[in-house]
């Protein structure tokens, strides 16, 4: 794992830092404000003047003390901090998403499991194959047309097109963890929590089509391999009604791979947020890291994608850990 | 003589087997409307895009005819440039662009560029991949180690964020974007090829192999990655949807090399402030790359059920 996040960081670096673009590496550091000895001595405190290898040392240790270097484009903020406050609206975004993969995945891979080969199954084998067919900037502005536009001009109630609450709500409840859902619920306020669930629709939805379509298929492939497995046989002969084998017997064991599968794609949507954030105007971190791309500024992009592969690398743990768990037949 | 002829005879048999194997799977095939319509499609596409210069005159389509294309009486007339996009109508099926191009024209002048730059990077990418992880999963040992541990790292990374970075700093050209979406792709492979070559290597008939004195090489080559081949061809299919996905949204959001080129992210990016505006601009493309996808998957998804016996009920 070490090794990892320590390739990731050696890619990253290499690649921000490494070759001639329209930013000088040290560009984030400095401000208008510096004259040029200010500017060559941060030069030298960060080895700027160095070879890569030792740049990459001087970073390292920064980093090990807790400095992740500066955002200029965020006014010279502290990187971290720029990170902190946006990652919240990431994280419930991407839990959002992960509800409603799971609330229509996992149905939906059932249905077309027990409806094996009928109209049903091919309609969900459609639903599934569109979601991962679908670009999601596309599917995206069309929800946002759809549901904010013309539901507005028909007269409906509209979904908003973007942002994490309404303009004048902001701010009114304090800033516990960040997420605006959960904050409106310690804070008591029901009226905030329900703005930001109205806004966390849309994106959430977008976001979770394109993943359903995979669990869906998941869950109809190990539904059907538990399906034909000798205690099922042993149930249905027992003269236990159908939906007792389905529910209660089969389900159980078919959902495993599901469960521990769901731990992926929390990391999956993680990092694919980029594109959702960027057309909703979702103030998370991935909106923000391909404006730190166009700005060069290699300091959060490094954070950025240690931050996503630390997650996936862990959710990865987990599922191993989880599948044990579960199934206990497994031994690692 | 008995030898031979018997060995004559198993080899027929044998390829007699593969032809009704074969034969089974192209009626399977047949039996799944899904992939009958998925093929059609992409048959279509793929003459579409052959034939798209005759359909359309690229020269015709690129010429912004200012009598023609602007539509005065748009009312969206009065916001800039994007003011020479008409909606749908008589003059233009789909309507015009930004730039007041026949907007069907340029889908169909676009779609011949989006699935060869598809195909090459899955084309590319199952090379590499193959070559890489059949090596690792036959030496083993610690060179296997050390692919595992660098695919390890590339599966860590917000497959984007890379591409992302890569097209930033390389520019903005069509071959950049390629190896940036490459870049995001191959380590798949290699984990789908080592781990079917891991699986047949243990079988018998390798042991058979080099108890006969064949070179380990050609078991490798001859006997081997062909055995393993069909997951991984499965996967190709299924990732030239994933590819086309991925480059035009590479493109979507800003790394075309000019707003001008036609290409379907880059199409349905020229309508990215206008969406309610001038719908049309990002419904068709968009739309386009979505029954592209599609078609390639669908083969894809009958393709696996059709290869995986376990899945043929």
């Amino acid at each position: 794992m070490i090794f990892v996040l320590f390739g990731v960081s050696v890619i990253v670096f290499y690649l921000a830092r490494g070759f001639p673009s329209a930013f000088s590496p040290w560009a984030q550091y400095i401000t208008f404000r510096m004259k040029p000895s200010q500017i060559d001595a941060i030069i030298k405190q960060h080895g700027f003047d160095k070879p890569l290898y030792i740049q990459y040392w001087y970073w390292l240790q920064d980093v090990f003390h807790g400095d992740w270097g500066f955002s200029n484009w965020a006014n010279g903020l502290p990187t971290f901090e720029v990170f902190a406050s946006r990652f919240p609206y990431t994280v419930e975004l991407t839990i959002a998403a992960t509800i409603l993969v799971m609330a229509i995945g996992i149905p939906l891979g059932i249905l077309s499991a027990l409806k094996n080969n009928t109209a049903a199954d091919h309609a969900a084998r459609i639903i599934a194959l569109t979601g991962y067919s679908t670009p999601v900037y596309w599917f995206a502005y069309i929800l946002q047309l759809v549901f904010f536009y013309y539901f507005y001009m028909w007269g409906l109630p509209n979904l908003p097109s973007g942002g994490v609450i309404t303009q004048g709500l902001a701010g009114t409840v304090p800033t516990v963890t960040g997420m605006p859902i959960l904050d409106g619920l310690i804070a008591g306020n029901l009226r905030y929590t329900g703005d930001a669930l109205w806004h966390v629709i849309l994106p959430a939805f977008s976001l979770a089509f394109i993943s359903l379509g995979y669990l869906a298929r998941i869950v109809r492939a190990s539904m059907l391999e538990v399906l034909r497995q000798d205690y099922i046989i042993m149930a249905r002969s027992k003269g236990l009604s159908e939906r007792t084998v389905v529910y209660r017997h089969a389900l159980r064991n078919a959902l495993i791979p599901a469960l521990t599968l769901t731990g992926l794609f929390f990391a999956g949507l993680l990092g694919g947020a980029i594109i959702t954030e960027t057309v909703f105007s979702w103030p998370g971190v991935g909106s923000v890291s391909l404006r730190a791309v166009f700005q060069g500024d290699s300091n959060f992009l490094l954070l950025f994608s240690l931050v996503t592969a630390f997650i996936i690398v862990v959710s990865n743990l987990v599922v191993d850990v989880m599948y044990a768990f579960l199934d206990p037949r497994i031994k690692y | 003589m008995g030898d031979r002829s018997d060995r004559k005879d198993a080899r027929q048999s044998e390829t007699q087997a593969r032809i009704a194997e074969l034969k089974y799977g192209l009626y399977l095939m047949r039996q799944n409307p899904l992939v009958l319509g998925g093929s059609i499609l992409v048959v279509f596409f793929i003459i579409l895009s052959a034939t798209a210069t005759l359909i359309v005159s690229p020269e015709k389509t690129y010429t912004f005819d200012f009598s023609q294309s602007y539509c005065w009486s748009n009312p969206i007339i009065s916001w800039g440039p994007q003011g020479a996009a008409c909606p749908a109508g008589t003059n233009y099926i789909l309507g015009t662009d930004g730039f007041g191009r026949d907007l069907l024209g340029m889908m169909i002048l676009a779609i011949p560029l989006d699935i060869t730059i598809a195909i090459v990077i899955v084309a590319a990418a199952t090379a590499f991949g193959v070559s890489l992880g059949a090596i690792a999963g036959w030496v083993g040992g610690k060179f296997d180690e050390a692919v595992l541990r660098i695919t390890d790292i590339f599966f860590a990374f917000p497959g984007l964020v890379l591409a992302l970075v890569f097209a930033a700093l390389f520019g903005r050209t069509i071959d950049t974007l390629t190896i940036a979406v490459l870049l995001v792709w191959w380590p798949t492979y290699v984990r789908l090829t080592r781990g079917q070559v891991l699986v047949e290597k243990e079988k018998t008939y390798v042991e058979a192999l080099r108890a006969i004195g064949v070179s380990p090489v050609r078991i490798l080559l001859v006997h081997v990655i062909p055995n393993s081949i069909y997951p991984i061809l499965v996967n190709s299919t299924l990732d030239i949807g994933g590819v086309i996905l991925t480059f035009s949204a590479l493109m979507f959001l800003g790394f075309s090399p000019s707003p001008a080129l036609p290409e379907l992210g880059n199409l349905a990016s020229d309508g990215i402030g206008h969406v309610f505006t001038a719908p049309w601009l990002i419904i068709f493309p968009g739309l386009t790359i979505l029954l592209i996808a599609i078609s390639f998957n669908l083969i894809g998804d009958g393709l696996r059920d059709v290869l995986d016996p376990r899945l043929r009920r």
